[in-house]
């Protein structure tokens, strides 16, 4: 009895490991490690985060779309997005509110793109695998700022001095004071300049892998932002390659499965689907979410009826008089989960299309007529045959190519950094078939407004000694 | 009703034993003498032999003697022992004096072990069998509430079943636990509290200073609830039969809310002036005072408004547009209740039968129990079986050994989302605006029939029914919480055996292995028909949790009588093991309804397993010493290790020093009325290892990430190798007493400082993790508590007896990683207490437009405030002030005990004084006007250019920057609680004994019989924080009951 009482236990007796977590070192033992914490990284981009209204990439797209002109918002509904629609969510520097979420979903896309990077170098394995993990862990690091230093300040051009984001290039504790835009750029163009070389060539095991194709297509719309007309244009004809328009079918199918047109997108099955905290959740009118409980999201009447008749992308929003309760005139059907009775859909995230527009304006910015018109037609000839851009020039040109922005990719998440970079004002057109004052609450706003940045949340300005209310964006 | 019939047989059985009993039997009763308490486990023996027996829980006993028997003799622990001749009596009751030389022969259940009361230098209270049992409670941790000081209680809120929330002197941590560790029969105990029958405890004991729980180490710091069950008595079997029946309602009421007539012309201001306060795109200048008008009396029953029009007119005839009232001849059709429709009266059956007795060497205890709780809302109810088997056998002189054998079954309906989830009935039911009906009509107000049952059909309030409902559209929870499931069943099961032996005289040695399985399938099933889950044919989950825990320990106790110097050594090693096995699956896409099984549904949606691995050692040792039962002393110390923490820091010291000193044993004491007094006072550290999470210490990725078909990790923490338990710190000074033979009772004083406390400590956000687990804080609590019981009248027929006890405590953070934390309604900051609330200030309402206005802090040249307050109108600019906290200024109880001849009746009043209530449910129905959602009464109250003197707004439709989190919406949390009454009435014993029965009770209980709060439809006990919202209510129940022993 003795002896029992002296018998300690052995010493692995207290030593336990959790089953749903594996330590750090684990992870980045082997190169196979290293990816699997790639996909990580690739699935917080589309998980549903603390609420309905955050979804990952799509839902600050939806953000960027609902802040600018051309979206409408049916009814209040259950009132997710409202706010953002109305330009009062992106002022709550509260836990949870959208800046604060805003500003935790990239900077944990940071986080572990820069952990990747700091655990590739003494993992075990191929360099080919190694560099291909370190060429997609830059572009989604340098993905996330660009659309930080967008979200928390005014574009690039005139504002290269104004702060940016805290800059980090390694995994820390140790915060870091905002950085200028040039700083945040400069590292971007770095960034993606390395991706580019390193995919080079590299196999791409899923959709949602950046490949070289998809690193340069986020460098062609770093350089549109930047106004660096000549980068934009290549990089973005480099990014399509010979990927021609997509056909009238595979347009009004959805966006929801990859088609020829895509570049970069996320696969969502029915395991992951986030179902009501979900894109198509709140753009599907179909869909049974929110988008059908009231914020159907709809084109504004002044945008739909400059898409002429002959346009297969006027079918992606419901003809006037044609509509239902639930499906009301004017909504956008463009954004469709691809079968009814489950929430499996998939988030573009690019494709070619965009890719065409962006060569195109930046050949039209650099006097190059004949070729932005050539390539811009190439892409709306295939939405509507009877398009013909060919009597364009100047600044006329530019401005189509503009509008068929505004029409060709609808939706997908362009409207504010297109404000932004554009300078324009927001001037939201009311009456039947627009935009309801009661609903807007803010119809127009000069261009550059404080009111166009999100405020940094409380949590970090209390938890990082570098930043203070002193850096706060404007009011 | 099965197993009502099985307990009757069982019932039946006993009756027959008792029947075939030949003998002259003499019956009778043992109360003490003074307040005439019966006295439960008293022995009678018929001297000279080994004939004999033990009363009952009422104090009843029922003996079988020879015909020629002279001599009962009844021997009670801390009574004199008496002998009284039978004669030809065949009842003979009898009154004990209580025996102040034996007071030392009252024991306590310690830490692995028992000590005398008047040797005992710790702070404990104790809770008999008789005041759980007053209470129909279904979890004995709602019984606690009010019986004894140090202790706060939530009420548990209305879910059957549920469990309250115990914490000991004060909150003793701010991120891990603030729980009691629970010990049942010696054993941590993993299981439900609700999992344990009441009929079965013969004891609970609060263990809150140093002395009495350091012993358990490093879970000991938030004080220790040591439940001890039943055990069979030597002598003649006996049995006890409880059947008891009851019903239940609600306890706090709804809150008073408008009615669809009012509600229409108050949605039709709040439109109007939202128009108001527009600017008209088309003019750039602000709407007329006309437009507006025409705006709202248009639109108020359309589509951007609240879209039904509950009238016999169209909805845009219904507001008179130049008074903004009914017109006249504008009749409501229909108003239909959510409560009525789901809210009900429930019936609540509890039935226990126990048998127990013992032989010379041996005891047993069997009991088998039947509950079923039916909830105040449909569609949610409790059921529960659970057996005891206690066996205890003395195999020889030297061995010991014992086993106790527990199960229970227990089957939950209802489990229903909290919060404003739509499928919460709570939050639904309160902010349906009244103008929504259950049931759907046509434009006449007329039912519709359902084409399908010829029913009348229910709203779901969808755009192809009567409209798309603002509030909670594609809902109708009497419907779908019909059609869902969200179930919890449980197997839970506990196994205790021990082996002891006694060798070299004085030397004891234990080993006791204890443990608990614990099985839950919890089933969310959403039904494919209607609601959230529609479009997808139907969602369902099951999840499964299986937890295995277990501990062993082995103690040597070294007993020594050395003249007046008396000893208790102890030694021992324990380890203490859980794992916890969770797995969970759902899928969607059912084919036919009703069905709720996973294959059937076509679609995977997710699944998921996890194991929780928790391990604890510990080698501890403690000395109890008094000489003469007149100076005491105690001293322990445990030697704890955790798997929470990492290799090199998870050995931590705890210890404890104790000392008391019996005054009135002392010769100069020779004041008469002092019939026992001891002074005594004790010192030392505990630990609090339950931090959140088994693993915090380790840099961890989570895995799951997948990516559809791709494994994916993504970082979840990093390390902290340094990180460890939380210490406790604990002061304790106190006096017993015992005086005039009337009064006894307890003063103590604490002090607690938990040190090391566990902080998620903020990293800076944009470093992409957001905490990092360390051990940062301090925090004190400290207060007094009394507890005083006075005979008041004691005689034959009458006796009256008051229970009187009040604690108060203070919560102090001595200590913060930063300067201050927010959460919620709260702030930590250094010098305040963890629940103060620190929101906006309402300032009132503006006169001149009615707009709501909060204090702000002018700020000077230096950011900082000045001082000087002014109002704003925009809450976001409002500056926040703490506001007090929700810890209440004094908690306690009162019990009133009376008795005169065989009734007894008695009162337990619960209460709680000051401290601070934040109404959230309030500030729901006082929103400035969301259309569809309802509003309180005292939305009337308004402000209107007629009525400009008042604290509430005006409404106004989507008005964000006036309403929210403030002082507004901050009560006075006091309560009190007429917690318990039960009225008894108790055969004759001859009369009982006539029909062959040892005694009968019959009893009236009304628990939960009168809540007062300072605001109607607050549940303000609901929480330790100050703040809930859309809870289960709480309910009352009124019982009749039969207590039968055979």
């Amino acid at each position: 009895m003795a002896l029992m009482m002296l018998t300690s236990c052995e010493k692995e007796y207290l030593d336990t490991k959790p089953t749903d977590q594996v330590s750090i070192d684990t992870v980045f033992e082997t190169v196979d490690g290293a990816w699997v914490a790639l996909d990580g990284t690739y699935r917080s981009m589309y998980t549903s985060l603390t609420n309905h209204g955050n979804f990952g990439q799509k839902s600050y797209d939806l953000m960027s779309d609902l802040m600018g002109n051309d979206m409408v918002v049916h009814s209040a509904g259950y009132g997710w997005f409202n706010p953002e629609y109305q330009y009062t969510a992106i002022q709550s520097v509260n836990n949870d509110q959208r800046p604060h979420r805003t500003w935790f979903y990239y900077y944990r896309l940071i986080n572990n793109a820069n952990r990747i990077l700091d655990g590739l170098e003494t993992a075990v394995g191929l360099d080919a695998d190694k560099q291909n993990i370190r060429g997609q862990a830059l572009a989604i690091r340098a993905n996330s700022y660009f659309y930080l230093v967008n979200f928390w300040q005014h574009t690039y051009k005139g504002h290269e001095n104004a702060p940016g984001v805290p800059l980090y290039t390694k995994g820390t504790i140790e915060g870091a004071p905002r950085a200028s835009v040039q700083e945040i750029y400069n590292q971007i163009v770095a960034d993606l300049t390395e991706a580019e070389t390193l995919l080079d060539g590299k196999p791409r095991k899923h959709i949602s892998h950046i490949n070289a194709a998809t690193a340069k297509g986020i460098r062609a719309r770093v350089a549109l932002q930047m106004e660096d007309w000549a980068t934009a244009a290549i990089k973005a004809r480099e990014a399509r390659g010979t990927i021609a328009p997509m056909s009238a079918a595979n347009y009004q199918a959805g966006f929801s499965k990859p088609n020829s047109e895509w570049i970069w997108g996320l696969e969502v099955n029915t395991e992951q689907a986030t179902i009501y905290a979900s894109f198509y959740s709140h753009i599907d009118p179909y869909s049974g979410g929110y988008a059908t409980l009231g914020t159907q999201k709809k084109i504004t009447k002044e945008l739909y009826d400059l898409i002429p008749e002959t346009d297969i992308r006027k079918k992606v929003f419901v003809t006037p008089g044609t509509g239902t309760t639930t499906v009301p005139d004017y909504a956008a059907i463009k954004l469709r989960l691809p079968t009814a009775g489950n929430w499996m859909g998939d988030y573009i995230l690019m494709r070619a299309g965009e890719m065409y527009l962006i060569e195109a304006e930046a050949l039209a910015r650099q006097g190059d007529n004949a070729g932005a018109q050539a390539v811009l037609n190439t892409l709306i000839k295939a939405r509507n045959a009877a398009y013909d851009a060919s009597a364009l020039t100047g600044t006329d040109l530019i401005n189509e190519i503009l509008l068929q922005r505004r029409i060709e990719l609808w939706g997908e998440g362009f409207s504010l950094l297109d404000i932004k970079r554009l300078k324009l004002p927001i001037n939201r057109p009311t009456g039947p078939g627009n935009h309801d004052p009661g609903l807007a609450r803010i119809l127009t706003l000069p261009a550059e407004h404080p009111s166009f940045l999100l405020k940094i949340p409380l949590a970090e300005i209390t938890s990082n000694p570098a930043i203070s209310e002193a850096d706060q964006n404007p009011d | 009703m099965k197993k009502v019939l099985l307990l009757n047989f069982l019932f039946l059985f006993a009756l027959l034993g008792q029947v075939m009993a030949q003998s002259r039997t003499v019956t009778g009763k043992v109360t003490a003498a003074g307040d005439g308490v019966p006295l439960p486990g008293v022995s009678v023996v018929v001297k000279g032999t080994t004939t004999g027996t033990a009363t009952n829980a009422d104090g009843s006993f029922s003996v079988n003697v020879p015909a020629d028997a002279g001599t009962l003799v009844f021997r009670y622990i801390g009574y004199v022992t008496k002998e009284v001749a039978v004669g030809s009596n065949s009842t003979v009751n009898v009154a004990l004096e209580l025996d102040n030389q034996q007071l030392s022969e009252v024991v306590i259940s310690v830490p692995y072990g028992t000590v005398a009361k008047t040797a005992f230098t710790g702070a404990e209270s104790t809770i008999t069998a008789r005041a759980i049992e007053k209470q129909q409670v279904t979890s004995v941790s709602r019984a606690i509430e009010g019986l004894v000081p140090g202790v706060q209680v939530t009420n548990g809120g209305g879910q059957p079943g549920s469990s309250a929330t115990i914490r000991v002197r004060g909150i003793g941590s701010v991120n891990a636990s603030s729980d009691p560790l629970y010990i049942v029969d010696g054993i941590a105990f993993d299981g439900t509290l609700s999992s344990i029958s009441n009929d079965d405890i013969a004891s609970i004991q609060v263990l809150k200073d140093a002395a009495a729980s350091a012993l358990y180490g490093a879970r000991a710091a938030n004080g220790v609830i040591m439940i001890t069950t039943k055990k069979g008595k030597k002598g003649k079997p006996t049995v006890a039969v409880n059947v008891r029946s009851g019903l239940s309602e609600r306890l706090v009421p709804e809150y008073d809310r408008v009615n669809s007539q009012e509600y229409y012309e108050l949605m039709w201001e709040a439109m109007r002036n939202n128009r108001l306060a527009a600017v008209n795109p088309a003019t750039k200048v602000p709407y007329t005072p006309d437009e507006a008008v025409a705006y709202a009396t248009e639109n108020i029953g359309g589509k951007n408004g609240l879209v039904y029009n509950p009238f016999n007119v169209p909805a845009n005839q219904v507001i008179n547009p130049a008074t903004g009232k009914l017109n006249p001849g504008v009749n409501l059709l229909y108003e239909d209740s959510w409560e009525d429709a789901l809210f009900r009266t429930a019936s609540r059956q509890d039935i226990n039968m126990n048998v127990s007795g013992g032989a010379d060497k041996s005891d047993y205890f069997l009991s088998l129990g039947y509950v079923n709780e039916k909830g105040i809302v449909k569609f949610s109810d409790y059921d529960r079986f659970n057996g005891r088997l206690k066996v205890n056998s003395d195999v020889t002189d030297w061995l010991k050994a014992g086993m106790n054998l527990s199960s229970t079954l227990s089957s939950t309906d209802g489990l229903f989302a909290d919060g404003t989830a739509t499928s919460n009935p709570f939050y639904y039911t309160r902010n349906m605006g009244p103008i929504y009906p259950v049931w759907q009509r046509d434009a006449s107000g007329n039912f519709v029939k359902d084409p399908v049952t010829g029913a009348n059909a229910l709203d779901w309030g969808k755009a192809t029914q009567m409209g798309a409902r603002p509030y909670a559209g594609n809902s109708n929870l009497l419907g779908s919480l019909d059609l869902d499931d969200r179930s919890l069943r449980r197997v839970e099961a506990t196994a205790n055996a021990f082996v002891e032996t006694k060798f070299l005289k004085d030397f004891t040695f234990r080993t006791t292995l204890g443990g608990n399985i614990y099985d839950a399938l919890t089933v969310t099933f959403q039904n494919s028909l209607f609601g959230d889950a529609d479009n997808v044919k139907g969602r369902g989950t099951k999840a499964n949790t299986r937890q295995i825990s277990y501990t062993f320990n082995q103690v040597l106790t070294y007993n020594k009588q050395i003249g007046s110097h008396n000893f208790t050594v102890l030694g021992g090693h324990e380890n203490y093991f859980l794992d916890s096995d969770f797995v969970t699956a759902t899928r969607s896409g059912y084919p036919f309804p009703g069905i709720s099984e996973l294959a059937p549904a076509a679609t995977a949606e997710g699944s998921n397993s996890y194991v929780n691995k928790h391990r604890l050692e510990g080698y501890f040792t403690s000395l109890n010493y008094d000489y003469n039962q007149k100076y005491l002393l105690s001293a322990s110390f445990r030697r704890d290790g955790s798997s929470r923490f990492y290799e090199d820091v998870r050995w931590g010291n705890f210890w404890s020093v104790g000392g008391g000193y019996r005054i009135s044993e002392e010769s100069f004491m020779t004041a008469d009325w002092i019939d026992d007094m001891k002074l005594r006072a004790s010192y030392g550290e505990q630990g609090n290892e339950a931090l959140p999470s088994y693993y915090a210490w380790q840099g961890l990725y989570s895995l799951g990430w997948n990516n559809v078909g791709r494994p994916g990790v993504i970082i979840s923490s990093l390390p902290n190798q340094e990180l460890q338990w939380e210490k406790n710190s604990n002061f304790n000074v106190g006096v017993d007493f015992s005086l005039f033979n009337k009064v006894e009772g307890t003063v103590e004083y604490f002090n607690k400082v938990s040190d090391n406390l566990l902080f998620a400590v903020p990293l800076p956000y944009s470093t992409g993790i957001t905490t990092r687990d360390e051990n940062a804080g301090s925090m004190k609590n400290y207060g007094f508590e009394v507890q005083l019981g006075y005979n008041a009248i004691r005689t034959a027929d009458f006796d009256w007896r008051i229970d009187v006890n009040m604690s108060r405590y203070k919560n102090e953070i001595t200590k913060l990683p930063q300067e201050e934390i927010i959460s919620g309604t709260k702030k930590l900051m250094v010098g305040r207490s963890i629940y103060d609330f620190f929101i906006r200030e309402y300032a009132g309402v503006d006169p001149n437009n009615g707009d709501a206005l909060y204090y702000k802090d002018v700020l000077g040249e230096d950011g900082k405030p000045t001082g000087e307050r002014i109002t704003t109108n925009n809450i976001n600019q409002g500056s926040q002030y703490y506001q007090g906290t929700a810890i209440p200024d004094l908690v306690g109880g009162v019990t009133n005990s009376l008795r005169f001849k065989n009734f007894d009746f008695s009162v337990l009043v619960t209460y709680s004084l000051g401290g601070k209530f934040y109404d959230g449910n309030y500030a729901t129905l006082m929103h400035p006007g969301s259309y569809g959602s309802a509003w309180h009464k005292d939305i009337l109250n308004r402000w209107t250019p007629e009525n400009r003197n008042t604290d509430v707004p005006r409404v106004q439709n989507a008005l964000a920057t006036q309403n929210g989190i403030s002082s507004r919406y901050l009560f006075d949390a006091t309560w009190a609680n007429v917690k318990n009454i039960n009225l008894g009435y108790t055969l004759p014993t001859n009369l009982a004994g006539k029909v062959g029965l040892n005694s009968v009770r019959a009893f009236l209980a009304v628990d939960n019989a009168y809540l007062y709060t300072t605001e109607k439809g607050m549940d303000p006990q609901r929480s330790f924080t100050g703040t809930s919202d859309f809870t289960y209510p709480p309910f009352r129940t009124y019982t009749f009951g039969l207590n039968v022993n055979i």
